[in-house]
């Protein structure tokens, strides 16, 4: 790998990251509070684990020269994912939607976070598992170390700008740090040598914590995994009970153009599209140099959880039941106030 | 040998502070320590807790003690129960509080694990030097036998202990002094827009009070609420937020929900819960216990011999009899109507200033409309003041007092945004009528609060009288309460300033105070109505010699040497600050004392 195909890497690695994000989100908000708290509670821990992972990625991308993008340049289309959507750089094995959190968002979400087979090596340039892109950018950095890292001061976000999420962001400046922030992203997403436990607790002192493929695969198979549970034999623990009627039952994959032009929900989708964009603005200001803009970030985000529950409450009129939701549609500045009213 | 070293009654603040100090002892071992707390545990785990947030989203009518249910056995008093005192017609038992007037004492507080700093505002400003010798420089009050300089450090242990935001250089004010090097744990709390457009029109402002000339500052206040850590802190190791108890990945920053008071839902707010979470496991705390007895020895170098208590059960039939344990060293850290209450419950001959010279922060509100929308109900409640007449040479003839800005609207005042929406459809509002009416006034709303200090009089008082008890038979508080003339004539100096103050800022006012208030007093032919503050203070004040005072600048009692009285009762004056950032310093300083009593410091 050349140092350029290394960055590009590293940008793939935070669309990668992002890409999950929003169908994370999309079946977390659909939980409406107090209710299906144990879902909840894991889909959260790991879109906030997501979170780390994109910081960190930035963080690298910084110390290598490259420059995070979270927005459209001029021949290069916005690198978030227009849903129904392939991973980045994936093999294009499955397709990842937004939904509500259903059996069908489960298993998309195992899929995404499938472990990788022990010692299987990086194949190519599509990867069956995030884990092997991650491999293969972690034998890039090692080869072209120590001379790809930038000498002086790059754009890092740590703590005071990145907290309340899976974990602590750290600057990284050198291989060491590079190695430990990979070890996050990989060790936290997908469990080691087929450990179904993450070794979490050796990065952050936090408690000893499933591994986020046997996360979502216990709420998928109802029943919680314990000590001594391998995953061959799946979970054996207490059951778990999902009340999958309490769910907004939010149309799979919202699009604003699918509403009328000037019904309301076209504008109510449009409004969150543009909080979104402005979200994505946010983070890239954030992770360029401005991790001051990070602050309002966190308010947009705040807002856009709003707007999306509230999409999700509102019934479509076409007898199916299901409600309308965030569509996460890129606006560009000047769209974005012709979308709002 | 006795069953504990230390034995705490009351596990808010000052014992959740003393327990956490005194439990990380190690050699020559660990102490033996219980707590015992009358009220329930309402935040052990962060399920227990968003359990308190539910039941004040749910409940009709929001005041401070709402999230926080209260046990059968052990009542606190509601503002609820604040009512006009009708002379000829007291005592008037209604709540809690036995109330003999002439005014009522219109404060609550919490019983429970946490106390009532679970629903504290998080101000934390430390008084300024003079609030120490209000006597030698003003001929009023008493002096505090501690200065400032001797509890600088101690403030700055209470500082990292409540995780306080906010910079040195917006707090150094009259007279006020840091160590050198010294930052606070957190940079301060961004102000709100609306401080920033009051801040505009008031700094450099002239203002004439009681005839004499003042340049206004407004300072962004000191806050216990967790904001962005100041790497500088602790000579560069920086500062790590304490996130909620339970679920350290919650409330690292405050994310303004704008319901500090009566609860912040994700702990952005230091609550006493967070050092809870970080006491030793080996200290034993007892919820639902009520202590109703010291019982003393009759002779020997150890005059306190035990506690008695009951432990109760919520929903089961009293306790007949109550248990007794006994320790090394007592701390009574109820609160400063608790602890009076239960001394002077005991028997024996009390200190004669147990009960005396209670006071509080008699709390004055002025509203008024904006011209134009300041962004109210944004952030935290208030977020600014005006410090600056915390200290002077008035504080011979009238009260000094601070001024909040708060960010809240009407609030509180009118019950607001409600009453709004309720007037504007008696007018005949609907749809989106009603919607612009409101967005074209709630917005608009600003108001003012006052904190007077009271000066410490024998006449405020809390006692205990035969005939009134709580279901376990123990004595109620009962109080004597009334503001005396100094603090009328403080009101009436600021009553100068929010003249001013709307003036400038082109403000319509709208305060209106009606003789039905309970706390309603005039002065030179003005009437004001005041609130309490929950700033409860003084009734066993501390002091340079025996017989001035109940307890020595440690706390601990003068007469009987194993025993402490903890908590804002030590204070012999009030002052203008809020004194939960001062207790937590005094108790910081009186853990250290144990220690040596203990010999394991």
């Amino acid at each position: 790998m050349t140092p350029d195909e290394l960055r590009d890497h590293l940008q793939t690695a935070i669309e990668i990251e992002w890409s999950t994000i929003p169908p994370y989100l999309c079946a977390l908000w659909s939980i409406p509070e107090g209710r299906n708290e144990l879902a909840a509670t894991c889909v959260r821990d790991v879109v906030m684990e997501e979170m780390l992972h994109v910081t960190l990625a930035c963080n690298l991308l910084n110390a290598i020269g490259g420059s995070p993008r979270f927005t459209p340049r001029p021949g290069k289309p916005v690198p978030a994912p227009d849903y129904p959507s392939f991973l980045p750089h994936s093999n294009d094995a499955f397709v990842v939607d937004l939904r509500a959190f259903s059996r069908e968002a489960l298993e998309t979400f195992r899929k995404i976070e499938q472990p990788a087979a022990i010692g299987a090596p990086p194949e190519s340039d599509d990867y069956q598992t995030i884990a092997q892109f991650y491999e293969a950018v972690a034998a890039a950095l090692a080869a072209l170390s120590p001379g790809i890292f930038v000498a002086g001061p790059t754009p890092q976000v740590d703590g005071a700008f990145y907290y309340g999420g899976g974990g602590e962001a750290f600057p990284i400046h050198d291989l060491p740090t590079a190695s430990e922030a990979l070890d996050v992203i990989i060790f936290q997403g997908e469990g080691i040598d087929l450990s179904i436990w993450d070794p979490d607790h050796d990065v952050f002192g936090e408690q000893e914590e499933l591994a986020h493929y046997f996360r979502f695969d216990e709420l998928y198979q109802e029943r919680r995994y314990v000590q001594g549970d391998t995953p061959s034999s799946g979970p054996s623990g207490d059951p778990i009970l999902i009340d999958y009627a309490a769910i907004y039952p939010m149309r799979p994959n919202p699009k604003a153009e699918s509403y009328p032009p000037g019904s309301e929900l076209r504008a109510l989708t449009e409004e969150c599209n543009a909080t979104y964009s402005k979200l994505l603005t946010e983070l890239e200001a954030g992770f360029t140099g401005t991790p001051s803009a990070l602050v309002g970030g966190v308010q947009t985000m705040i807002e856009l959880r709003y707007q999306a529950i509230a999409l999700m409450q509102v019934p479509l009129d076409d007898g199916t039941g299901q409600t309308a939701g965030p569509a996460f549609q890129w606006r560009a500045r000047s769209d974005r106030q012709a979308g709002v009213e | 040998m006795p069953d504990y070293d230390v034995v705490i009654v009351g596990a808010g603040p000052v014992g959740a502070i003393l327990a956490r100090v005194l439990g990380e002892v190690e050699s020559p071992r660990p102490l033996r320590i219980l707590v015992l707390e009358s009220g329930p545990a309402v935040g052990r785990t962060w399920a227990e807790y968003q359990g308190n947030h539910e039941h004040y989203l749910g409940a009709e009518v929001k005041v401070p003690n709402t999230p926080w249910v209260s046990s059968t056995y052990a009542p606190s008093p509601d503002v609820l129960d604040i009512r006009k005192l009708v002379p000829g017609s007291l005592p008037d038992d209604n709540g809690y509080f036995v109330q003999y007037g002439p005014l009522p004492f219109g404060t609550d507080y919490v019983r429970a694990q946490g106390g009532t700093m679970l629903h504290w505002l998080g101000t934390t400003l430390r008084m300024v030097p003079n609030d120490f010798e209000l006597k030698t420089r003003y001929g009023r009050g008493v002096d505090w036998p501690i200065s400032y300089a001797d509890l600088d450090r101690y403030y700055e242990l209470a500082e990292l202990e409540l995780g306080v935001s906010a910079d040195v250089g917006d707090q150094a004010y009259l007279g006020i002094t840091f160590a050198k090097n010294y930052v606070y744990p957190m940079f301060g709390i961004p102000r709100s827009y609306l401080d920033e457009h009051v801040a505009k029109a008031v700094d450099g402002m002239k203002v004439k009070l009681d005839g004499k000339q003042y340049t206004l500052l407004l300072s962004p206040t000191p806050q216990g609420r967790n904001g962005m850590p100041n790497p500088a802190y602790d000579n560069g190791s920086g500062y790590r937020p304490r996130g909620a108890h339970g679920a350290d990945h919650v409330g690292l920053r405050c994310e303004g929900n704008s319901s500090c008071i009566p609860i912040c839902p994700v702990q952005a707010k230091y609550n006493p819960l967070k050092t809870w979470g970080r006491v030793a496991p080996h200290v034993e705390v007892r919820t639902q216990c009520v202590v109703s007895r010291v019982i003393y020895a009759p002779t020997g170098s150890k005059p306190v011999a035990a506690l008695e208590y009951y432990a109760y059960s919520d929903g089961r039939p009293p306790p007949t009899k109550p248990d007794r344990v006994t320790a090394s060293v007592y701390v009574l850290a109820g609160n400063s109507i608790e602890n009076p209450k239960l001394l002077l419950a005991s028997g024996g001959t009390p200190n004669k200033h147990v009960g005396k010279n209670l006071m509080d922060h008699p709390y004055v509100l002025s509203w008024a409309l904006m011209p134009e929308n300041i962004g109210a109900y944004r952030g935290p409640s208030s977020t600014s003041g005006i410090e600056i007449l915390r200290d002077g040479n008035f504080r011979r003839d009238r009260a000094a007092f601070r001024m909040e800005v708060v960010n809240w609207g009407w609030d509180f005042v009118t019950d607001s945004p409600f009453s709004d929406v309720e007037t504007a459809v008696d007018r005949g509002r609907f749809g989106s009528d009603l919607r612009s009416d409101i967005a074209g006034t709630v917005p608009r709303q600003f108001h003012l609060g006052f904190l007077y200090e009271q000066l410490p009089h024998p006449g405020n008082q809390v006692f205990v009288k035969n005939g009134y008890v709580d279901a376990l038979g123990i004595p109620r508080p009962c109080i004597k309460y009334d503001v005396d003339d100094y603090v009328r004539k403080g009101m009436a100096a600021s009553r100068e300033l929010w003249n001013q103050l709307f003036a400038k800022l082109g403000a319509t006012e709208h305060t209106r105070y009606y003789e039905s208030d309970p706390g309603y007093v005039t002065y030179d032919g003005k009437p004001y109505s005041f609130i309490g503050a929950g700033h409860i203070v003084g009734t066993h004040r501390m002091s340079k010699t025996q017989g001035e005072g109940a307890v020595d600048s440690f706390q601990r009692s003068w007469e009987h040497e194993n025993l402490y009285l903890a908590g804002c009762g030590s204070m012999p004056t009030v002052a203008t600050s809020n004194p939960s950032l001062t207790m937590a310093a005094l108790t910081f300083r009186t853990a250290e004392q144990i220690l040596d009593d203990l010999g394991t410091r």
